[in-house]
């Protein structure tokens, strides 16, 4: 098993607006679909998910409803708003350009070698 | 609502992680773990689950929300806790709330109020003005105006007058108004049910318009006089004008904007067209009130030059004496009319003024009496809010629990306080009751009240609350939990901030108690200041004749007649007419000219004029000083005689005897009008007890300049003035049935009512010092008691190395007179600047009364002496040895 990363804060909210900007999720999606995408080297907390939910919920980024699951058990669903799906572009306009400013300085080579 | 959303959110989100819970649950089972096993790491993965819903819920925004339900909660416990403090507090804050409230509730109608009529900025008064103060035009000028002004969008007048009605063959008087047809209209007042009066309506002298006369009376006056009936409209009534009018009632409107003056009700309205059409012509009568609406574009300064232009050019050709001219007509002025007429505002404004600082001043005494009641529970509180930090809550928290205590406390005062608020109302509008003519406002709650008293709740609540909500925040968990009881609440910040409130609550009882002894005091000069006449057993009554007797000889043999019968009711010692008698709210003046008397200004023409019959003097008690009094024999056809009284006497003649010299009437020109004087009378009251003696001439009623309609009737008797009440109105109707009496009452009625203001705000005054008084007392009390406590160590070593129980008894009791003494030296100066300020509401004493503020200091001496007693006795009794040992 490879080594799990740690989350940076502040960027669970915007791997959510991701993970539910591609369809319609349960709390519990979710979480699978963030494994499945990070091919579970991210070390995401089942229980953090949440209030990052409700805090998105409450910003009005994302929208929720409630509805049946796959195995017919009813669960809450999270779909993306217009002001969420604005808002995940400009988080990974500047997360773009962060990293690439951040890898920009740590690939520096030292001068002269 | 709330609370279902709020359930409705906690089962949501019991649901969604259930359902997280099973569906991982199952997803770990398929992977080959038993369920036990599932469960368990189940649990791990998702962490601590209360912690989460918690971070949900302040995800959510509702964590603020449990908080302030756990403070009021708390609250609402601590309170229960301690009902005296609770009850003192609400009390004392009630008291200050409510008197805010009420006072506010006067000085919004009086002073702050608008009338309820479209855009009433845009309206302005036109009134012509001179030397002698403002006055409302002549008709003529009106019509002028009307036709040639270009500055209004339109332009309107009124004039109210009492109206006599007859209503299923009943004579009543109604209280009522000529208005120009589009008075109404101008205002922007809708009907309550039919419609108003339009400029139609007021086409024809004597006639009306197309429908005949018509009029349009008060909503209040619809509901009492006609039981609110609807059929109301179209009723024809009969109404005695110069001649009697059938006049159909077209509408019903508000109350409030029956007319444009403030504290008049008017109960009905009739077009100006109706009215006397002799006054309608004359171009000099001063009787209208003009009131007219900008246009959006015109400056005041604009219209004012284009009245005044019209003004002059109208005057140009009309006749009257120079002095006349400057006294009265020498221009036009234009006032804003947005809070309507405003004699009643420069009347009320001085002894608003005063209430609204009483008011304010118990508002503050209840404040810093909570302040200190608070702040004493907070040092008991200490160990609590100690332990509270300890554990984790933040100071922030505390804060917000003091201050939760502080509004609802608040909030408590200013429910009970509305409700105080009410039920002075009687009492208030009993305030601006004066003479005949009751001025009637409108006190009822609103918005503006409700938003005032809000406000003034809400700042108390944060001036009282935050000392010791800051204090609370100081508190050092360490030392709170440490050690006894005593040495937490004993530090030095907070016994000097007991102190210094304290010695506000002492400050305020002075100024307050100071206060209530200058009015205590005026009002007792007033009670015996000297009328100039007899108070007791005399009778008033106003008769007023039908139409077709005015100006008539007839009315005179009526009057003779019924002065005759009245004399002969047994117990009755004497009965005279007048025009106007002491203290009814009636006036007139006169101008005089006096050959040898040259006067430095126009004022000192002005004369006040009164027609009498014979016996006025003896009915009333008032001396002859020279000459004689008027006879049967001083007729309309006798020379003309007058009597002055001994101001005017001196004022115009000088130390020489006026007897047998002649005065002249000014003010009619085309009558010349000369009198000669018989007689000289010690001069009495008239408008009030407190103004200074003015100059008055008096005439026979034979004799009179002008027409005499209504005349009140002085009946001076034996015994008990109101079993006459019935015997002198029967004799008056037995002479004639047709006359109508109002305005039935007794002098020493008049005398009491003419001083409700100033019982009232002594009342007041006294209540609120007494209250203050108390409040600062337990201040003082709790203070002291709690140093006993505090220093019964220091007592008991005292004691130890030798020390007395008097001793000890001083040492307390000295620290209340420095706390006591403290307060009186502050307040003192205070009390000095506000009796300046109240100067005008006070008679007889000065300012600065000297037996009123020693009485006041030795008051304040004496309660605090027995409240600083009570603890210092028990630091007497302390017995050394448990007091060392207490610790």
């Amino acid at each position: 098993m490879k080594k799990q990363i740690d989350l940076v804060q502040g960027t669970l909210d915007m791997l959510i607006l991701k993970a539910v900007s591609l369809g319609g999720l349960h709390g519990y999606g979710v979480l699978l679909r963030l494994r499945q995408l990070t091919g579970g080297q991210l070390q995401i907390q089942q229980g953090s998910l949440y209030p990052a939910l409700y805090r998105l919920e409450h910003q009005g980024l994302i929208a929720s409803e409630w509805g049946e699951s796959e195995n017919k058990r009813k669960a809450k669903f999270y779909t993306l708003t217009a002001a969420g799906r604005k808002q995940l572009k400009a988080e990974t306009e500047s997360w773009n350009r962060f990293s690439v400013v951040v890898a920009g300085v740590l690939n520096a080579i030292p001068e002269g070698s | 609502m709330k609370i279902f959303r709020r359930k409705k959110f906690e089962s949501d989100m019991d649901a969604e992680l259930r359902f997280h819970n099973s569906a991982y649950i199952d997803d770990l089972i398929r992977s080959g773990f038993d369920r036990t096993e599932a469960e368990r790491r189940a649990r791990i993965a998702f962490g601590p689950i209360e912690a989460t819903k918690d971070e949900c819920r302040q995800a959510w925004g509702l964590q603020r929300m449990d908080e302030v339900r756990a403070d009021l909660r708390l609250t609402f416990r601590a309170l229960r806790n301690n009902p005296g403090f609770a009850a003192i507090a609400i009390l004392s804050l009630a008291l200050g709330i409510g008197a805010n409230t009420a006072v506010f509730g006067l000085v919004d109608a009086v002073i702050l109020r608008l009338l309820p009529v479209r855009d009433p900025s845009q309206l302005v008064f036109v009134e012509t003005a001179g030397t002698a103060g403002r006055d409302g035009p002549p008709y003529p000028y009106f019509e002028l105006l009307r036709d040639e002004a270009k500055s209004f969008e339109a332009i309107a007048a009124f004039s109210p007058s009492n109206m006599e009605i007859v209503i299923d063959g009943g004579r009543e008087l109604a209280r009522g108004v000529w208005v120009s047809g589009n008075f109404y209209q101008m205002l922007g007042a809708a009907p309550v049910i039919g419609r108003t009066l339009a400029a139609s309506d007021d086409q024809t002298p004597g006639k009306g318009g197309p429908d005949g006369a018509v009029a349009v009376i008060s909503r209040a006056y619809w509901q009492q006089r006609f039981g609110a009936d609807p059929a109301v409209v179209g009723r024809v009534v009969h109404m005695m004008f110069d001649f009697e009018h059938t006049v159909t009632i077209v509408g019903v409107m508000p109350s409030e904007i029956m007319s444009p003056e403030l504290g008049r009700p008017i109960d009905i309205a009739v077009p100006m067209m109706l009215s006397d059409p002799v006054k309608m012509r004359d171009r000099v009568s001063l009787w209208l009130e003009i009131v007219a609406r900008l246009k959006p574009a015109v400056r005041t300064e604009q219209a004012h030059a284009e009245c005044n232009a019209l003004f002059q050019a109208y005057m140009a050709d009309v006749r009257i004496p120079p002095e006349v001219h400057t006294m009265l007509y020498d221009h036009v002025e234009l006032t804003p009319a947005a809070k309507g007429l405003g004699g009643l505002r420069t009347q009320f404004l001085q002894p608003l003024t005063a209430m609204t600082i009483l008011a304010g001043l118990v508002l503050l005494a209840a404040c810093v009496n909570v302040a200190n009641l608070m702040l004493a529970r907070a040092a008991a509180c200490q160990k609590d809010f100690a332990v509270r930090l300890a554990i984790g809550a933040g100071r922030d928290r505390l804060i917000r629990q003091t201050l939760t205590e502080a509004l609802v406390l608040v909030g408590a005062g200013a429910a009970l306080g509305i409700l105080l608020a009410r039920q002075g109302q009687a009492a208030l509008a009993a305030f601006f009751a004066q003479g005949n003519n009751k001025i009637v406002l409108d006190l009822s709650m609103n918005g503006r009240m409700l938003l005032f008293t809000l406000t003034v709740a809400v700042l108390s609540g944060l001036a009282f609350g935050i000392l010791p909500a800051l204090r609370a925040s100081r508190s050092d968990p360490g030392a709170g939990l440490q050690s006894g009881s005593r040495s937490i609440a004993g530090n030095r910040v907070s016994r000097r901030l007991g102190h210094a409130l304290v010695i506000s609550q002492v400050a305020l009882s002075t100024v307050l108690l100071a206060g209530a002894g200058l009015f205590i005091r005026s009002l007792r000069q007033l009670e015996l200041v000297d009328l100039g006449f007899t108070r007791e057993g005399i009778l008033t009554l106003e008769v007023t004749p039908e139409r077709q007797m005015f100006g008539k000889l007839e009315w005179l043999t009526v009057q003779a007649e019924i002065l005759d019968r009245v004399r002969q009711i047994p117990g009755v010692r004497y009965a005279s007419w007048a025009t106007m008698t002491p203290l009814s709210g009636r006036d007139r003046g006169a101008i005089l000219d006096i050959p040898g008397f040259v006067p430095r200004t126009e004022k000192d023409k002005d004369v006040h004029l009164a027609a009498l019959s014979p016996g006025y003097f003896e009915t009333f008690g008032v001396p002859l000083l020279l000459g004689r009094v008027f006879t049967s024999r001083d007729d309309a056809t006798a020379s003309k005689v007058a009597i002055l009284n001994e101001t005017a006497a001196r004022f115009y003649f000088g130390n020489t005897n006026p007897i047998g010299k002649n005065v002249r009437f000014a003010n009619y020109p085309g009558h010349d009008l000369v009198y000669e004087i018989i007689g000289v009378v010690k001069d009495a009251k008239h408008d009030s007890l407190r103004e200074q003696p003015s100059r008055f001439i008096y005439i026979p009623i034979p004799q009179s300049v002008d027409r005499i309609n209504r005349l009140a009737l002085a009946v001076r008797c034996t015994g008990d003035v109101v079993t006459f009440v019935a015997p002198v109105r029967q004799e008056v109707h037995s002479v004639r049935s047709t006359v109508l009496i109002n305005n039935v009452s007794t002098i020493e009625k008049q005398v009491q009512q003419s001083l409700t203001r100033e019982r009232l705000i002594t009342a007041l005054s006294t209540a609120f010092g007494a209250l203050a008084l108390v409040l600062a007392c337990i201040g003082l009390y709790g203070t002291l008691a709690y140093a006993v406590t505090r220093r019964t160590n220091e007592i008991g070593i005292r004691m130890a190395l030798g020390a007395t129980r008097g001793g000890m008894i001083w040492l307390i009791l000295r620290e209340a007179l420095t706390l006591a003494g403290s307060g009186i030296v502050i307040g003192l100066p205070a009390v000095l600047a506000l009796a300046r300020i109240t100067k005008a509401l006070l008679y007889g004493i000065e300012p600065f009364d000297l037996p009123t503020f020693a009485s006041a200091v030795l008051l304040l001496l004496v309660f605090t002496a027995i409240a600083g007693f009570v603890p210092a006795r028990r630091a007497g009794r302390l017995d050394p040895m448990s007091a060392l040992r207490c610790e």
